[in-house]
């Protein structure tokens, strides 16, 4: 069994039986360390015969291994007196810490006596006498190397009985303060650790804790003990009397200082000294007595004890008894190493402090901010915190992880509820375009062939009808030469990805409307999806808009090849004159030579064949003309580019051969071929060539030339490329030549090359002009060759 | 075929055109020298041969107006007749100030067309003729001795013998030989149709 494990019996002891401690004390320790043979006849009363005799043989090993080291082994005797009893909490507390430490501490064995001497509690002079002869009868032949004294009240009995019980032996004394010894003078060999008492830092800490206070009430017993504490307190009390007011209590009736305390006003800072007894005489424990003001006052109660807190005292500067108790041991243990005690002078306990009570600070509403730095919070409940923090933490965690899920949740929730919201005002927003502009939303699942259309779609195919609809009632609804390609949209065959069809729906009256299928299907998952949505849409007016346009347009082109054969109506004259007078002049010339005796008939029959030729010529002209005059759909058709612009040069041949113009070709021997529409493409070049000539008006008529040439490229386009040497483009023109309105002429319209490039462009081609390096314009068209155009649509 | 026989020259840049009025002349009887371009035909052109021009007045290169003037400015007095399909009145009074011989229309009638054409070849036929006298004149002028030359001038002038021969310091009856001389010469019987030839010839007498 280790000391430790003793010492906690020894604990467990005084708790359940404190009247057997002096005996169990003395008894276990003895039989440990000493082994002599009575006091192993007291340890062992009830073993049998058999078991004494191994004890017997054991103690005599025992006695033989330690008998060389008896010299350095030989127990040192202490006797611990206590002033009080040991209900006393202060007088265990100190008691308990020294005893321990001497045990631990010292090299020698440690042999202890301790005996209540309760001088406090039963003050008389008598009772002192009979404790001394007591303890003289009952230690007597017993030697002690050092008497531990244990609060004040023992030192004036040691000074006045020492010598009858325990002569010469140095004492050690644990508390008291220096107030306390101020009227005796101590022996050399007396010395120890004053307990301290600084009421002015027990008030300094109230006022800190309580700055608005304006009463202070000061508390203390009857006894001899009481008033050499309240002495010591005077001073520090007095002090405070400008500021506050003091009440003092120290003769008082225990009942009437518990009702008074219970009335006091809270900005009363209560300072409680010792009470062991009152004004009635009656016996008190200080400890209990800071209990019951505690729980009765009306206002914070301070003590100088380390025993008040805990009792519902605030809190005091106080030391520890325990610190008390080592401080003590500390000089006990040097004397017991053989220091002269008269060299130890008394000094105060060094391990001093403000000390408070958590509980008690709450229960005022003191606040931990206003404690002087330093200070020790005793009672404090550990918080949740303290306790549990690893817990807090993950609970904290958890709750905090849920609340952000919530949180996020809800705010989702309240996201979802927006897009909700905007879904349905967006969806209104659509509902409402759609039905405004005539769009009709469909969707068609191919598997079952069933079709959705919604209410303006259904108007749109003129069918109110509510129901599902099939592919078939669609189609019928679409004109027969359009339902192939409606059935294509439907069921998102179209070749280009998210295009429209244009059908045309026979409407109730009869009358025609256009309907765009735009269809949407998702080609990338066919396997996923049957199903192929899209729109409706009532495209008449704008079919009809753009009819009217093309109309227009057609028109203004056609306007324009009047007006341009219109300016060369003199030159074309000419070139139908040219074979009619051939013709007149053959025919009068075979009609002469048919009048002659004999006829030169080789000569007429070569006249005669000059006669047709020359009206085939005349004809050719007629039919260029009236190509370019009429008013006719646009035609698709193999245009061998070369003949085209020989044509060309031939129509404006004596326009040309008037202004004095020479005109170069240089044209591709590979007869580049082009498709579309042959009038529109006569009309692109004679406006260029005409242009061409106008442009030379200045030029001098041996420099009037044009060129024209046409080449193939490698990227497939045929390029027909009119330059002249006339005054060039100048730079302001040159961003509006194709503006419609825009002219450089006199008397020019400015719909020219407007309505030449909206025919190449037609034509999938372009058109551009710029000036040559020579000088003179250059314009430059270029046509996809062979190629299917959209001329024809 | 001779190069004295009359010509007419056809200038039209359309071939048809030129073909079919050629074979009309010829028809008619004329010799024609047909050219499609003007440049070629001023080139080639041989002023003594009898005729006259037929020009389009519409041309590449060269119009018949330029054609006319270009005839004119190297000395010929060839008969020009303008055919055109856009005859205005501008362009015809020119052609007609500068001595064509008619401005015709095409389609042109044969008839308006053998019209011009006769009137050409009486013109030109004038001309010429009166070319041919001043030749002859000039010819038997050059017979003529210098002294013979002066005597005739001085007799052209209205001077009688004696008056002569004290101007050139002889005898009268040396210039009565010279003035035998000359009229012998000159083929003349008179003073009178010696004056007359004189005057044809540009010559003036002496001292009047």
């Amino acid at each position: 069994m280790g000391l430790r494990a003793e010492a906690h019996q020894l604990f467990d002891w005084t708790i359940f039986n404190p009247r057997f401690l002096l005996l169990k004390v003395a008894h276990q320790t003895g039989s440990w360390f000493v082994n002599s043979g009575d006091q192993q006849s007291q340890a062992s009363p009830c073993c049998d015969t058999h078991v004494r005799k191994l004890l017997l043989a054991a103690c005599a090993l025992l006695l033989f291994m330690t008998a060389h080291c008896r010299a350095n082994d030989a127990p040192q005797r202490v006797l611990i007196l206590h002033a009080y009893n040991y209900t006393f909490p202060a007088t265990t507390a100190v008691s308990e810490v020294a005893r321990r430490q001497l045990i631990e501490r010292s090299s020698r064995p440690i042999e202890i006596e301790a005996e209540f001497l309760d001088l406090a509690r039963f003050p008389s002079e008598a009772h002192a006498a009979r404790v001394a002869q007591f303890l003289h009868d009952k230690y007597e032949g017993r030697h002690f190397d050092l008497i531990l004294s244990m609060g004040f009240g023992a030192i004036p009995f040691l000074i006045k009985y020492r010598d009858q019980f325990a002569p010469n032996v140095p004492v050690v004394f644990a508390g008291g303060t220096k107030d306390h010894f101020a009227g005796y003078k101590l022996p050399n060999d007396v010395t120890g650790v004053f307990s301290s008492f600084d009421p002015d830092k027990i008030l300094e800490l109230a006022e800190r804790l309580q700055p608005n206070a304006r009463h202070l009430m000061v508390i203390g017993g009857s006894s001899p003990n009481d008033r050499s504490w309240q002495r010591s307190a005077r001073e520090a009390i007095e002090r405070r009397a400008p500021r506050l007011e003091i009440i003092t209590r120290y003769d008082f009736s225990y009942d009437a200082l518990l009702a008074e305390v219970s009335h006091l006003p809270s900005d009363t800072i209560v300072l409680l000294l010792t009470v062991y007894s009152d004004a009635d005489g009656r016996s008190l424990i200080p400890q209990l007595v800071a209990t019951d003001i505690a729980k009765a006052a009306s206002a914070p109660v301070y003590g100088p004890f380390e025993t008040f807190l805990g009792s519902g005292v605030v809190g005091g500067y106080t030391e520890t008894y325990a610190s008390l108790g080592a401080s003590a041991a500390d000089v006990a243990l040097e004397i017991l190493s053989g220091t002269d005690p008269s060299k130890i002078a008394p000094h105060v306990n060094p391990r001093q402090a403000f000390r408070v009570d958590a509980r008690a600070m709450d229960r005022w509403g003191l606040k931990r901010t206003d404690l002087p730095p330093g200070t020790i919070v005793q009672f404090h409940e550990p918080g949740l915190w303290e306790q549990h923090g690893l817990l807090v933490v993950a609970v904290a965690s958890v709750v905090l992880i849920q609340s952000v899920l919530l949180i996020a949740l809800l705010f989702q929730r309240r996201q979802l509820r927006r897009t909700q919201r905007s879904l349905e005002e967006s969806e209104d927003r659509l509902n409402f375009a759609a039905t405004s502009m005539n769009i009709g939303f469909w969707q068609f699942d191919r598997s079952t062939g069933a079709l959705w259309v919604s209410e303006p779609g259904r108007a749109m195919f003129n069918a109110a009808k509510k129901g599902l609809w099939t592919r078939d009632s669609f189609l019928a609804a679409v004109q027969p030469d359009d339902r192939l390609l409606a059935a294509s949209a439907l069921e998102g065959n179209l070749k280009v990805h998210s295009r429209a069809a244009d059908v045309r729906v026979v409407a109730s009256g009869g009358e025609i409307r256009w309907v765009s299928i735009r269809s949407r299907s998702n080609l990338d998952e066919v396997s996923a999806s049957d199903s192929v949505s899209g729109a409706f849409v009532d495209i008449t007016d704008q079919k009809a808009s753009e009819t009217e346009a093309e109309l227009h347009r057609q028109e203004v082109a056609h306007l324009m090849r009047v007006s341009v054969l219109g300016e060369l109506s003199g030159a074309i004259a000419h070139e139908v004159n040219q074979p009619l007078t051939a013709i007149l002049s053959n025919a009068q010339a075979a009609l002469y030579l048919l009048e002659q005796d004999t006829p030169n008939l080789a000569e007429v029959q070569d006249a005669l064949r000059d006669i047709v030729k020359e009206d085939n010529r005349a004809g050719s002209v007629v039919r260029r003309l009236r190509g370019l005059l009429k008013k006719g759909e646009p035609r698709a058709e193999l245009i061998d580019i070369n003949e085209m612009i020989g044509s060309a040069a031939a129509l404006l041949r004596s326009e040309l051969i008037s202004r004095q113009v020479r005109v170069e070709t240089e044209l591709s021997a590979s007869r580049p071929t082009v498709f579309g529409d042959s009038v529109q493409l006569q009309q692109v070049l004679l406006n260029l060539i005409v242009n061409a000539m106008d442009a030379m008006a200045a030029t001098p008529e041996k420099q009037r030339r044009i060129w024209i040439c046409t080449r193939e490229t490698k990227t497939g386009t045929t390029e027909v490329i009119v330059s002249d040497s006339g005054h060039g483009i100048q730079p302001r023109d040159s961003k509006q030549l194709f503006s419609p309105f825009y002219t450089t002429k006199d008397h020019g319209l400015g719909l020219g090359l407007t309505i030449c490039s909206t025919i190449i462009r037609k034509h999938g081609g372009t058109i551009n002009l710029q000036n040559g390096e020579a000088g003179g314009a250059i314009a430059r068209v270029s046509l996809p060759s062979r190629l299917m155009l959209t001329a024809a649509q | 075929m001779t190069n004295d026989e009359f010509t007419v020259f056809l200038v039209d840049d359309d071939e048809g055109v030129l073909k079919a009025i050629g074979r009309l002349l010829q028809a008619r009887g004329y010799r024609i020298q047909p050219f499609t371009s003007p440049t070629a035909f001023l080139a080639s052109h041989d002023v003594s041969i009898p005729g006259c021009a037929l020009l389009d007045l519409s041309m590449p290169d060269l119009d018949g107006l330029a054609l006319q003037q270009a005839l004119s400015a190297c000395g010929s007095e060839r008969q020009v007749i303008f055919l055109t399909a856009k005859g205005d009145i501008p362009t015809s009074v020119r052609a007609m100030r500068a001595g064509a011989i008619d401005f015709l229309t095409k389609p042109v009638n044969d008839t308006d067309l053998l019209r011009a054409v006769q009137e050409a070849e009486r013109k030109d036929g004038e001309i010429r003729s009166k070319a041919a006298s001043l030749n002859s004149i000039i010819t038997k002028l050059a017979l003529l001795t210098p002294r013979e030359q002066e005597v005739m001038k001085h007799v052209v002038a209205g001077r009688l013998n004696k008056q002569i021969a004290g101007e050139l310091g002889t005898v009268e009856k040396t210039i009565k030989v010279h003035r035998g001389r000359v009229m012998n010469k000159l083929g003349v019987r008179s003073v009178a149709d010696l004056v007359r030839l004189a005057e044809r010839a540009g010559i003036a007498g002496v001292g009047s």
